[in-house]
């Protein structure tokens, strides 16, 4: 409830790749509004280009739950991007956000992507192809909607996908947070449930089996009647090992599937289960280094949820870490209601 | 003399309570009338001044009075909290209490004389209340979190309790959550919605998303939202102004100078909003073209959502520990920022240049 208050930076860069290879930067700057217009834009030489911005962040603002007038977001171009080219969209909204303090982005961020409907948070698609790796893609498959940023699912299209992230230990400088995405889509009426639905491009047979055996068992333990979903499973890296994403995989199944409170910001979960239709939680292995990557990584919002099993061994400080960030922590049992 | 008396009885109106305390919750009710069994009636005059009449009296009113009969329930509901999430809800139970003699004015009083506008169906308040509470937790102000502990939903049903006490002026007796699978079918909704989207779309204006969710905005007439958004804040700014001065104890005199200036603030954004030129006339005798009439009207509509901020942040003061005061004192410096802003855009005769 008494959330504490969070540093919000002053100035906020995010580079979008052009056409040309080279790169535009987007700086945001946030003062004190002083009776001003709640956004003001600026590019080298072109204030139709300006306006175009304004009017991108304005529309992408009405996702937004929170409204501050007291500030002022300048919005900069340091370079005219081609009368064609869109891809600066997602920068300058990212931007926005970022300085205001409503996402966090890492210090080199490049966003490609453009849409027609900002105002419903959409992305439709990134027209540059040669992007960094680490680049944020706009459109369909990659980031297609705002809310994905924090796994959520768009609340206003047919396929409803929902992401969680799960620590990956893999050596200590290597560790990461990897996501995996549930996509799902209604069955049409008398299509039959087989085999094939739940399918997870890329993966080995062995592992797919074991994705659709933690799904099914996840999804009966809901006790719905009969399966209804056609479902997609994908992970952000190749190369997994142990089954400590299974947690992660059941909630961001639930959450595609509308069954699960949506957390605000993203939800990284660590365990796994041998009984997944009692929704049971258990332990994992590698309690310490992911803990360790966990309370780095956490951002305002985040939700963590760890089994029950590891409560007793959690390393002191862990919790009063996350919550100085505004994440929360739980030790869970079972997955579902309390 | 006598015969007089009778006709006045005979004339008595007939107040028709079918339905009361089941499938209404409150309904207009002439002066007059005999107030059913278990039914309390309401006066609201034209300022917003409200008094009860308690259970099966007359409903006796003034000529400047207009009268309401509501029954205190208990009512059930169900919440969606989360919209992307239509088959996880909490069940609510919910009761209109009997007065608290504490207050001047009752909170659900004062919500039938600015909020309802004819009959008021559970479903109606419903609505609302689902409103309320999906914006506290897209905040961050209440949290249900997935995998809710039993702390935390203790923590989440004390705030969320005085959330309504404060916002609606109703008691909570029970809320748990529940499975909606059985009512709601989501794989059945994601199906409708392609089929929506294969369907040719009309072009949407983009700025009708800036429309508040629920309750339903009537922006296809501006002229009604913006006239009820006013009521409200004609009427609830004066009762928040009030609230601020006695709900907050602020220790020390920075808080206590902070306080004063916000109560200054107020009463000028009161001002403001009962001085507020009429929508459809840029100046005395001119007409305002339909556009900019949409624009305001949809200011009002946003600064009636600050004034929802307002209630709810009412509703975190009074569960305030001292160490969090100063964060609620940023959020209410916000809260009548936004205020003063909606209601300068409010007053402003054409959209505003950049600067």
């Amino acid at each position: 409830m008494n959330a504490p208050v969070f540093k919000r930076p002053e100035t906020v860069s995010v580079r979008s790749r052009l056409q040309d290879g080279g790169f535009v930067t987007v700086t945001a700057t946030r003062r004190p509004r002083g009776g001003r217009a709640d956004v003001k834009c600026s590019a080298p030489g072109a204030p139709q280009l300006a306006a175009r911005m304004a009017q991108v962040a304005r529309l992408a603002r009405h996702t937004e739950a929170r409204y501050d007038s007291r500030d002022q977001v300048v919005i900069g171009m340091d370079r005219v991007p081609g009368a064609q080219e869109r891809d600066w969209e997602l920068a300058v909204v990212l931007a926005d956000r970022a300085v205001r303090g409503l996402i966090v982005l890492p210090a080199d961020a490049v966003a490609n992507g453009w849409s027609e409907d900002w105002q419903r948070g959409r992305i439709e698609g990134h027209a540059v192809t040669d992007l960094p790796p680490a680049a944020l893609r706009g459109g369909p498959g990659n980031l297609h909607h705002l809310g994905a940023l924090h796994g959520q699912p768009d609340a206003a299209v047919s396929v409803s996908s929902a992401r969680a992230w799960f620590p990956l230990h893999s050596g200590g400088i290597n560790d990461s947070l990897c996501w995996v995405e549930v996509s799902v889509y209604p069955l049409a009426p008398g299509e039959a449930a087989g085999e094939d639905a739940i399918a997870a491009p890329g993966l080995d047979g062995v592992r797919q089996q074991a994705v659709r055996q933690a799904l099914l068992g996840a999804r009966d333990f809901d006790g719905a009647a009969s399966a209804r979903w056609r479902t997609t499973v994908r992970f952000g890296q190749d190369g997994l090992h142990g089954n400590s994403y299974e947690l992660a995989l059941v909630l961001a199944d639930r959450l595609a599937r509308g069954r699960e409170f949506v957390p605000r910001g993203r939800i990284i979960a660590s365990g796994a289960s041998s009984a997944w239709h009692a929704g049971l939680v258990e332990a994992v292995e590698g309690l310490g280094p992911k803990c360790a990557l966990i309370e780095r990584e956490a951002q305002a919002g985040d939700r963590v949820l760890l089994p029950r099993a590891w409560e007793a061994q959690l390393p002191p400080g862990l919790l009063d870490a996350l919550r100085s960030k505004g994440a929360s922590l739980a030790c869970v049992e079972r997955i579902g209601i309390i | 003399m006598m015969l007089d008396l009778f006709k006045r009885m005979a004339r008595a109106p007939v107040f028709d309570a079918a339905g009361l305390g089941t499938r209404l919750v409150a309904r207009p009710a002439p002066a007059g009338c005999l107030l059913p069994p278990g039914a309390v009636g309401v006066a609201v005059d034209a300022g917003g001044h409200t008094r009860r009449i308690a259970a099966g009296g007359r409903l006796g009113l003034t000529e400047a009075e207009s009268g309401w009969c509501f029954h205190p329930g208990p009512y059930q509901c169900e919440l969606v909290p989360f919209a992307a999430a239509p088959e996880i809800g909490l069940r609510l139970h919910f009761a209109i209490d009997s007065p608290d003699p504490r207050m001047t004015q009752q909170r659900f009083d004062l919500f039938l004389a600015s909020e309802a506008a004819g009959d008021l169906a559970p479903e109606a308040l419903a609505a609302r209340i689902e409103a309320a509470l999906q914006r506290e937790l897209a905040q961050g102000n209440l949290e249900l979190p997935p995998c809710t502990t039993l702390d935390e939903w203790n923590a989440f049903r004390a705030g969320f309790n005085q959330l309504l006490y404060t916002r609606f002026g109703v008691t909570v007796d029970d809320c748990v959550p529940v499975d909606l699978a059985g009512t709601r079918d989501y794989a059945r909704e994601l199906a409708a919605r392609a089929h929506a989207a294969a369907a040719p779309v009309a072009v949407s204006a983009p700025l009708v998303a800036a429309a508040p969710p629920v309750p339903a905005p009537d922006v296809a007439d501006p002229a009604r939202a913006d006239a009820r958004a006013l009521r409200r804040l004609f009427l609830e700014l004066p009762c928040v102004m009030c609230r601020v001065r006695q709900a907050a104890l602020p220790q020390g005199q920075d808080l206590f100078r902070q306080q004063q200036a916000l109560i200054q603030r107020l009463d000028l954004v009161c001002l403001a909003a009962s001085s507020m030129p009429a929508l459809a006339l840029a100046a005395p005798g001119q007409p305002l073209d339909p556009d900019n009439q949409l624009r305001r009207a949809r200011h009002s509509l946003r600064a009636a959502e600050a004034l929802d901020e307002a209630w709810a942040l009412l509703a975190r003061f009074e569960r305030a520990e001292d160490e969090g005061l100063e964060l609620l004192f940023d959020e209410a410096e916000r809260i009548v920022a936004n205020l003063e802003a909606e209601l300068a855009a409010r007053k402003r005769v054409l959209a505003e240049e950049d600067a």
